[in-house]
């Protein structure tokens, strides 16, 4: 598997659109602002609605259909972090692949994928009995606490990709190679 | 706009909303005059000795030898700089008329306790990170727009959006409503915009 992504990594590392993002000063730092900036429109509208179903927010709007509003902002947020996300992985192929922060970011991102579908589901079907409770039922607050939490390491995740610490380039305990898939005599990194 | 306040609205503000207005104008043209005078450089290098001493401090210490630490303060500013900007863009966006069928008031003004609350962490970290890398940020000009957005952008927040908004906002005309919302939104991105090209510089 680690074998395949690589090769992967390196079929995108050859292409000249890879070559042209990641040597363009501004193209790549354009990319990359716009994948930070993008979290004011998608975690940023995410939290508010995890804080209103904990209470810790906004109390007196009515809870599902705050949800139902900022959903269609938040998931043009997260699209356009996914698709700014793929164009700083396609620049970097190799490195970010092979990054240990960044799969255990891509494993959060699946799991809060779940738990999203999960909190949309519980809350879809319990509207009528709490709407305009200042918190949710615990279901909820449970679901929203993880969304918060996970959402919180993604973003530490995120940032620490940029540092070298783990990287393949260096020596690494064997745990640390097999998370981050190194293979064994790569030469590109 | 009615100078005065709508007797019926429960969120009254304690400050006249025209002298903290007036504070905010009073403010930024002061603002405008320092950028453009002599003082300003004068200013800039008597704050050398300062931002030498901010890497002397504990915040200082810590973020220049221990860069997990650097890094993980970084990501707190990055998650209170997201919901610092979901509460301006769900706040203005209700003032332009998205999102209708949500109660104004209560938007508006839970927002405006979730973005004071994030202002502060924004702020926190912001200083931490700061002491980190004082002497080399003192260089930078790109640092010092963002400190001039910022502070445009607290005094922009609270002296004129917030006793705009504190009125009974059906009663304000519309058009002001709306521009005072887009201004909003555009000086909080040049505020965040400029924060992450420090980070290029």
């Amino acid at each position: 598997m680690n074998q395949f992504i690589y090769d992967i990594a390196v079929w995108f590392d050859d292409t000249a659109w890879s070559t042209a993002i990641h040597e363009s000063y501004y193209l790549y730092n354009w990319i990359e602002s716009t994948h930070v900036l993008t979290l004011m429109l998608s975690l940023g509208i995410l939290f508010l609605i995890d804080m209103r179903m904990l209470g810790w927010a906004l109390p007196n709007v009515p809870a599902t259909r705050l949800a139902e509003r900022l959903n269609t902002p938040m998931l043009i947020g997260f699209v356009v972090m996914f698709v700014t996300g793929f164009l700083l992985l396609y620049a970097v192929p190799v490195r970010s692949s092979q990054s240990l922060w960044f799969r255990i970011k891509m494993v959060l991102l699946v799991v809060c994928a779940v738990n999203a579908y999960l909190f949309h589901k519980r809350m879809t079907q319990s509207i009528q009995t709490w709407e305009h409770e200042p918190r949710a039922p615990s279901a909820l607050r449970r679901g929203a606490a993880i969304s918060l939490a996970f959402w919180t390491v993604i973003v530490i995740c995120g940032r620490f990709i940029a540092y070298d610490w783990y990287d393949c380039e260096y020596a690494q305990p064997d745990l640390v190679r097999a998370i981050a898939g190194c293979v064994d005599g790569q030469t590109r990194f | 706009m009615s100078p005065t306040t709508n007797p019926n609205t429960e969120h009254a503000p304690s400050f006249g909303s025209y002298p903290r207005t007036s504070i905010a104008v009073i403010s930024l043209a002061l603002l405008l005059a320092f950028s453009f005078s002599s003082l300003r450089g004068d200013t800039w290098v008597g704050l050398l000795s300062f931002f030498e001493w901010m890497e002397t401090t504990w915040f200082g210490y810590v973020g220049k030898t221990w860069g997990g630490a650097f890094a993980l303060i970084q990501a707190a500013h990055l998650v209170s700089l997201g919901v610092l900007g979901g509460a301006v863009l769900f706040s203005d966006g209700r003032l332009l008329g998205l999102f209708s069928s949500l109660p104004i008031r209560d938007v508006v003004d839970g927002a405006h306790r979730v973005f004071v609350w994030a202002l502060a962490v924004v702020v926190g970290t912001g200083v931490f990170m700061v002491c980190g890398v004082a002497v080399k940020v003192y260089y930078l000009p790109v640092f010092w727009y963002k400190m001039l957005t910022l502070a445009v952008g607290v005094l922009f927040a609270l002296f004129i959006r917030k006793p705009l908004v504190d009125r009974e906002i059906s009663e304000v005309n519309p058009k002001i409503v709306k521009l005072v919302a887009v201004a909003s939104i555009m000086i909080w991105f040049t505020v965040a915009a400029t924060g992450r090209w420090i980070g290029f510089s």
